[in-house]
């Protein structure tokens, strides 16, 4: 990396987050720096000759910029680079790994909803969508992008401590003959075997039973 | 001087479950410590790359007489394995296991199972064999073995869900793993049978 | 045309993902992509898919993994896990070649000769390398279309 004297010493750790594919570049400032450096990103296609620069991340101080828009592209892989300013110096540019999209992403829990009856309780799950640009463009489920997305369900009887587990390919799940007046919890996560994806569980939610009539 | 030191033999693979395991009788050389190291080729080595043979590092100049090789077994080809003494600066020659290894030829035994009733509901517990493992579980009404239920588990870390019982009744439940990658199963488990809460009034 | 071959996906994946970060590291060459680029595979008529699934095992089988020796013994080791894989698929595809069952249209051909044309751009070691850091791409496109 670049001598103190001439240049600043680089940006670290430069690398993609991502979670339902809304891909964020972060970084750490470069060592031994605390404030007033800022920065400039660039990104590129892989397999495309040139680097675009990102204006909205032109000479900002914060660590990280949004390139949702740029990659939303799941087809297509990425490589992204920052470079740091402080009076008058600068740094290299440090890039990324490639960034794939499809496999680097994290996926949230699906949102669970529960309903009960006397005897019975009903999950509807929904699995969460792509980043999307604007609230008004349609929504994307995550369930189009991996077809082989499956849920597993947790259900806790909160009297006997027992959990059951479920693996469902559909998003709805009636648990019935349950004790009248009893608490369950329910918390699910998504599973995609191939890429390999796993959510963490959802938090849990949590239901009666209706007592007895 | 290296041909001396003998070549392993009686090299052969030990394998249940998925888990591959090389073994040699060992090479004895009075007040000397004999080392071994151990080499796999696949299908792929023997067709396109001269033959090449790759180390397993776990398995270099190691005391004992047993290599896991469950790792690098890990396509659905025939391998062939080898192994070499060490003593000092000595080396045998290879020693070669007769024939190749396939890991479709591993044993798949039945799993470890436990069935609850849990009010109305038959769950089931299985031992986690590692993710190449699927569960085929059959299940029936006690009396009624002529409609028996299928459901394949995936998932272990907790009792899975079955079914909804009739109240009272009994429930039998067996099962075997599946290994999707060789398309294998064991053979079934011993059937288990349970009681579901009796509570009558439910039917009423 | 119609082809139906088993293969472990997660297998291959688990694999890739072993070693992605390892062997792309390898590839400087961020301004060339061998199936990418210029031609998707995704754009390709799913009449085609068969014939370029064949070909592309060939591809990697015949040309790449022979070529991806490095001197870390996982990453060779992981790499002869995926080659054997391979070696094993393109036996199934070829019994449906042999049946006619994986025909080759101009379009596939186009794209095969494209991809065989950013291949022979470079060095072999380069190529091969680049090609093994491109398995996600093959990957992911089999998964989506098939």
């Amino acid at each position: 990396s670049g001598e103190l004297c001439c240049s600043l010493l680089n940006p670290r750790n430069v690398r993609f987050e991502s979670i339902n594919m809304k891909n964020v570049l972060h970084w750490s400032a470069p060592e031994g720096t605390s404030n007033g450096v800022l920065y400039k990103v660039k990104y590129s296609v892989y397999g495309v000759g040139k680097w675009i620069r990102k204006p909205e991340c032109r000479n900002i101080n914060r660590t990280w910029c949004d390139l949702s828009n740029e990659t939303s592209d799941y087809e297509e892989q990425y490589y992204a680079s920052v470079k740091a300013f402080l009076n008058g110096m600068f740094s290299e540019w440090v890039e990324t790994t490639r960034f794939n999209p499809l496999t680097d992403t994290k996926i949230d829990p699906p949102m669970v909803s529960v309903s009960s009856t006397e005897k019975s309780i009903s999950i509807i799950l929904t699995a969460p969508e792509k980043w999307k640009r604007t609230p008004e463009e349609e929504s994307v489920s995550l369930l189009q992008v991996y077809p082989g997305l499956q849920y597993n369900v947790s259900v806790l009887n909160k009297k006997t401590k027992k959990r059951w587990f479920f693996s469902i390919s559909n998003h709805t799940l009636v648990v019935p003959w349950l004790q009248p007046g009893t608490a369950y919890c329910v918390s699910a996560q998504i599973h995609v075997t191939t890429p390999l994806l796993d959510s963490g569980f959802s938090k849990e939610h949590c239901i009666a039973t209706l007592k007895d009539k | 001087e290296d041909a001396l030191l003998p070549a392993p033999q009686n090299i052969s693979i030990l394998s249940t479950n998925m888990k591959h395991f090389l073994t040699w009788s060992p090479v004895i050389v009075q007040g000397e410590t004999v080392r071994y190291s151990v080499e796999f080729q696949g299908e792929y080595e023997r067709e396109y790359t001269n033959e090449s043979w790759l180390p397993i590092p776990e398995c270099s100049l190691i005391p004992g007489t047993v290599c896991d090789i469950s790792e690098d077994i890990s396509a659905p080809v025939a391998y062939s394995l080898r192994v070499r003494a060490h003593s000092g600066a000595r080396r045998s020659p290879w020693g070669a296991m007769q024939g190749l290894f396939n890991r479709s030829t591993t044993s798949l035994t039945p799993p470890l199972m436990k069935v609850i009733a849990d009010g109305y509901h038959l769950l089931v517990e299985l031992e986690d064999m590692g993710p190449a493992f699927q569960f085929c579980v059959l299940y029936w009404k006690k009396g009624q073995e002529r409609r028996v239920q299928q459901k394949v588990v995936t998932e272990v870390r907790s009792a899975a869900h079955l079914d909804t019982m009739e109240a009272g009744a009994d429930y039998c439940v067996r099962a075997q793993t599946y290994v999707e990658v060789i398309n294998k199963s064991s053979s079934f488990s011993q059937t288990q049978c349970v009681r579901a809460q009796g509570d009558k009034s439910m039917w009423l | 045309g119609a082809c139906r071959v088993s293969m472990s996906m997660t297998e291959i994946r688990a694999g890739f993902t072993a070693i992605k970060a390892n062997i792309q590291a390898r590839d400087p060459i961020r301004t060339l992509s061998i199936l990418s680029h210029p031609h998707s595979l995704h754009k390709v008529k799913s009449s085609d898919r068969c014939c370029i699934t064949h070909h592309l095992f060939n591809f990697y089988v015949d040309k790449v993994f022979k070529h991806c020796k490095t001197e870390d013994s996982y990453v060779n080791r992981k790499i002869s896990s995926i080659a054997n894989s391979f070696l094993s698929v393109r036996r199934k595809l070829g019994h449906c070649h042999e049946q006619n069952q994986c025909i080759c249209g101009q379009e596939s051909t186009e794209k095969l000769k494209q991809i065989l044309a950013n291949y022979e751009g470079l060095n072999v070691t380069s190529a091969a390398m680049k090609s093994l850091g491109e398995l996600d791409i093959l990957l992911d496109w089999m998964e989506k279309s098939h």
